[in-house]
Order: C-alpha cells, then structure tokens, then sequence
C-alpha cells in the first residue's frame, strides 16, 4: 500500500514539475515567431492554462506525502539516524519545509494566473511562479535520492 | 470587491507564521506516528514506545489558520489599503505582489540558515 502511495506520489510530482517547468519557462523565455526547434515549442505554451492543474497536483501530491509521512518518520528517518547521515536527514526536512512554503503561496499563485492577466503583476507572477517550481523540483530531486538510498520494504 | 484580492496578503502571512511556528514548535496538534494518536498542542511522547512525535501537520495547521485570520483582517480594510500604506513606508516599489515572492523566498533563506545543523557542526 504505501508503495502503490509512493509511486502515485511520484507520478503527480512528475506530472507538476513538467508544467511548472513549462509554465516557468513560457513567462521567463517566451518562444518567439517562427521558432522550430524543441526548445521553441517547449516554451511556447499559453503558461494560464497550466495554473489550475498545478494547483490541483501541488494539493494532492502533498496530501499523499502528508499520508506516506508517517511511514517515513517511524522507517526511514530512524534509519538515517542509525546510520549517521545527517545530510540525508537535513535534505529531506528541508524539502518539508520548502513544500509548506510552496502549499501557502498557491493561493497568491493562482491570483496571478487569472485571467485576463494582469499586467502590474506580470514581475510577481514569474517570481512565484519560478519559486514553486524551484520548490518541486528541489522536493522531486531530494524524495527520489532520499528514497533511492533506503530502498523499498522494510 | 474580490476575497481573492487578499490572496497574496495569506501567503505573505503564512510564510512568516510557518516559519516562527516551526523555529518555536507552535504545533496546534501533535501526532504520534507509531502510537497512531492525536493530541492537542505540542505533546512530548511519555515513552518511546509511542514512536516520535510529529508535529509538521499542526505547524501548518497554526500557520494556516492565522494566514487566514490575517487575510481575514486585510480583507476588512478598504481595497489598497495595503499597498498604500507599504508604498509610504518603504518607497514605491515594495507592494504586496512583490512582497508575495520576496517574503516567501526570504523565509527559504532563514529555513536553510535554521537547518544548518543538519549538515554543519554547530556551536
């Protein structure tokens, strides 16, 4: 069970972080006219569109890591500890933190991303939105290692 | 006008109150993971056996309710109100959806600093 939870995790995180991704790349790097490459059509996206989804993903992919947390603090924590690895330990609670920081800014997210869009907070838009997708991508990188070095079962 | 408008206002407020809430542990409940048991405010575990406490979900909960309430404040006073009074304190540019990004990003700074005994050897 709390693999199946795991891999859901994951495949949420995945699926955020390629719109964030994109929707940070379409505000910071818009695509230009007459673009072909891959490049061009990855940051030629309308960035509104993806705000919703984003903040529908973040929720459920933190309430499924809110769920699998327990797991983590009774197996793999104490686990860390035995083995004295404090930088495993520390990357991971940051990436808790980071994760409330970027629950709490979604509200002020999606505010910037209604349409029509609002051109005195274009600067506010890009920054939050290039902050949340630091955010994913820090606690994508961080649950991926940090999983990769306890392994599955018990 | 809008409730959204005091949108940026929550998440101003929240960031600030999750980070004193977790740097002084303002849990509004505790739970203990092995124990399977919730308790109200911060709870020390009597025995190991009841597991470690956990008290991430009450430090976003606290976080959360006070974002709201401040929110809630701001929401009361009139439209503008906020970014007036910023933009006469400290210069034009300092407005709630700049504040919105460099508060968060701030706090981000101060939870690395408060984290650095996790990596570093501490005094």
């Amino acid at each position: 069970m709390i693999t199946t939870l795991l891999i859901f995790h994951g495949l949420c995180a995945v699926f955020m972080l390629g719109a964030l991704t994109h929707q940070s790349l379409s505000v910071w790097w818009p695509a230009t006219a007459g673009g072909r490459t891959v490049f061009h059509s990855f940051r030629a996206v309308r960035g509104a569109s993806y705000a919703n989804t984003v903040v529908v993903l973040y929720v459920v992919t933190v309430l499924l890591g809110s769920i699998l947390y327990p797991t983590y603090r009774i197996g793999v924590r104490s686990f860390f500890e035995d083995l004295r690895l404090s930088a495993a330990n520390g990357v991971f609670e940051l990436k808790e933190h980071f994760v409330s920081i970027g629950l709490g800014l979604l509200p002020a997210y999606w505010y910037f991303w209604r349409q029509p869009l609002a051109a005195e907070t274009a600067m506010a838009r890009k920054a939050v939105t290039a902050l949340l997708a630091f955010i994913v991508w820090y606690a994508f990188i961080v649950g991926h290692v940090v999983s990769s070095i306890r392994g599955f079962g018990p | 006008m809008s409730v959204a408008r005091v949108f940026p206002v929550f998440s101003v407020a929240f960031a600030v109150l999750y980070v004193l809430s977790m740097d002084n542990n303002w849990a509004l409940f505790t739970y203990l993971a092995r124990a399977g048991e919730f308790h109200s405010l911060v709870y020390a575990p009597p025995t190991p056996r009841a597991g470690p406490a956990m008290y991430w979900w009450g430090w976003l909960a606290t976080s959360a309710i006070g974002a709201a309430i401040v929110a809630g404040i701001a929401a009361a006073l009139p439209a503008g109100w906020a970014g007036r009074r910023w933009s006469s304190l400290t210069g034009p540019t300092l407005t709630w959806p700049t504040l919105t990004w460099v508060v968060p990003l701030a706090v981000l700074l101060v939870l690395v600093f408060l984290l650095r005994g996790w990596f570093i050897r501490v005094a």
